[in-house]
């Protein structure tokens, strides 16, 4: 496990690169492998807050790539620099990770 | 006990109804579970907004003609017009929806991801503006090697 949030304020917009190391196995691929469907796991839910407030946030599905990558772009006129932005992702099986990041 | 569980009942009711309010971000597996089983591009537009009816423009969508790798197919797409939802789906694989946004105020909607696909195919942008409207984009690419495995 490990996620790679990168989160850049330049001109007032905040460019943020998301990228969790996640094998995002499919049903299909799980029903390969397993035998069994219900061992697809993937990545169902991803979000961002700033202070406490929501920035982002997106449902997913198994179709993205494996280690998927989410680049975004915020505005960020309202943000300063060395704030924090907390990254949450949820899966399949209820794993989560929380990752807090300065904005750089 | 009946008292009771008409109270408790009404506070569940209760929760329920402020809590989409309060907050804006919404989790669209839960909202809208049928959009992620649906099998067409179609069924899961319709499942999602409930209307296929869409007007291509305003939507920019890019993507590699041939991707080499089925297994991880770049896809940017942005919109200007003022979205409440953008969503992504493709005829590829064994179900259609991608990714669901729920747009905030600070998201300026410009996105990159990276998706797999099972065999070439045409992928769907769709964006829900605050107008009530569906905007759309849609590009169709060739997959090399289909790398997705499913």
């Amino acid at each position: 496990m490990g996620t790679r949030v990168k989160a850049k304020l330049k001109k007032g917009i905040i460019k943020l690169t998301i990228q969790p190391s996640h094998a995002m196995t499919t049903y299909n691929q799980a029903e390969k492998k397993t035998g069994n469907k219900d061992d697809a796991n993937f990545i169902t839910h991803l979000s961002g807050t700033i202070n406490g407030e929501t920035v982002f946030d997106m449902s997913t599905s198994q179709f993205l790539s494996k280690n998927p990558i989410f680049k975004l772009k915020l505005n960020g006129e309202t943000f300063k620099k060395k704030e924090k932005i907390i990254v949450t992702w949820l899966d399949r099986k209820g794993n989560s990770e929380a990752i807090t990041k300065k904005i750089k | 006990m009946q008292r009771r569980k008409f109270l408790s009942l009404t506070l569940g009711a209760l929760v329920l109804a402020v809590a989409p309010a309060s907050v804006r971000a919404e989790d669209y597996r839960k909202l809208k579970p049928t959009v992620w089983t649906a099998h067409t591009v179609d069924d899961a537009i319709k499942n999602l907004y409930g209307t296929t009816t869409t007007i291509e423009k305003g939507v920019k969508l890019s993507t590699p003609d041939v991707a080499s790798s089925g297994g991880a197919v770049p896809v940017t797409f942005s919109t200007k017009i003022p979205a409440k939802t953008v969503s992504v789906f493709q005829d590829a694989n064994p179900e259609a929806a991608v990714i669901v946004y729920s747009v905030t105020k600070y998201d300026i909607t410009d996105y990159k991801i990276h998706i797999k696909m099972g065999k070439p195919g045409t992928i769907t942008v769709v964006v829900e503006g605050l107008d009530g409207k569906l905007y759309s984009a849609k590009k169709s690419l060739d997959v090399a090697l289909g790398g997705c495995e499913g």
